[in-house]
């Protein structure tokens, strides 16, 4: 119970951050949505962990609801490092043809 | 026929005014792309005739010769070679490189130390690198061809205006060679010699060429 509500305040202070930055124009509207939605279906599971619970174990998991959200959650970490890379490897692809145009354009 | 040799470099000031007076002799260009030197590569090449672009910042070898190759292009090159800055290629043998072009066999022409000429390959990179460079670019890339990493190459326009080198690190080595096969172009492979005196890509490299292929297959 206790583990559940410093989880639930956590969660608080990344929603009560995301507002503070996006009035202060420093997120996008579509990020915002992003996290917002994120962190308030993360506190919608943490107050809901017994029917997570039940839920894991209707399908045939044999842990427990936090064991298989942290599963998802390392699953979904992952995939965002995945395209942060592809996003880091189309910002150098650019970075690279400006080298090269200024490299070209300086003859 | 205007032939231009395209030579990356990068930190080579000891060794590159010895392989440009040398190819120049072959060619009608030396173009260098100084890919971003902290030592005087740039300052030592203004003894000679050869056309130096820089780089800003380092980039590596592929982003340097696909600057090289626009740049040719440019300025109305028929044939591209290129060729390292490290000394580890023979000059003389450009004109084998480029014969086959002149002669209109093909559009690109690969070298290759594994066709008969004898290159002191140390003895791990020769059995243990290359094979599995071999199965690396016939799994990631479905090609391959005897010399899967050389770097001694000749392409004509047409090859030069289909193949653009997408991979800045020593991957475009692979992406050439798979290029040259996407675009159906007359491929014809030529025996070279390699002088070694270091040891060249580390195992490292190759792990690095193989996540930079692999990345590649969800950009392009």
């Amino acid at each position: 119970m206790l583990q559940q509500y410093i989880a639930i305040a956590i969660i608080f202070f990344f929603i009560f951050r995301l507002v503070s930055q996006k009035r202060k124009n420093q997120l996008e509207t579509n990020e915002f949505l992003f996290w917002f939605i994120f962190w308030l279906l993360a506190g919608v599971t943490i107050i809901n962990l017994r029917y997570i619970d039940e839920l894991v174990a209707r399908f045939g998991f044999s842990s427990s609801g936090i064991n298989v959200l942290l599963y998802v959650a390392v699953i979904i970490l992952f995939y965002l490092v995945f395209r942060i890379r592809l996003r880091q490897e189309k910002v150098e692809r650019e970075i690279t043809k400006i080298v090269k145009n200024i490299a070209i354009n300086n003859k | 026929m205007k032939i231009f040799c395209v030579i990356p470099a990068w930190n080579e000031e000891k060794k590159i005014l010895k392989v440009v007076n040398e190819a120049a002799q072959f060619v009608d260009s030396v173009v260098v792309v100084d890919d971003g030197s902290i030592d005087k590569t740039s300052q030592v090449l203004q003894q000679t005739k050869a056309i130096v672009l820089r780089h800003v910042i380092n980039r590596g070898q592929g982003a340097a010769l696909q600057t090289g190759n626009e740049f040719a292009l440019l300025n109305g090159a028929d044939i591209v070679v290129h060729f390292d800055a490290d000394g580890q290629f023979l000059a003389t043998e450009i004109k084998e490189m480029v014969q086959p072009l002149l002669n209109n066999e093909c559009d690109i022409v690969f070298g290759s130390r594994f066709l008969g000429k004898k290159s002191s390959l140390p003895f791990w990179k020769e059995f243990i690198i290359m094979p599995l460079a071999h199965l690396v670019n016939k799994i990631i890339l479905g090609r391959t061809l005897t010399d899967p990493q050389g770097g001694f190459r000749a392409m004509n326009k047409e090859a030069l205006q289909k193949i653009t080198i997408s991979q800045r690190g020593m991957a475009h080595c692979s992406e050439i060679i798979y290029k040259a096969f996407k675009y159906r172009l007359r491929i014809k492979e030529v025996p070279i010699t390699v002088i070694y005196d270091e040891f060249g890509q580390s195992f490292g490299g190759g792990i690095r060429i193989i996540k930079d292929l692999l990345m590649a297959k969800f950009l392009d």
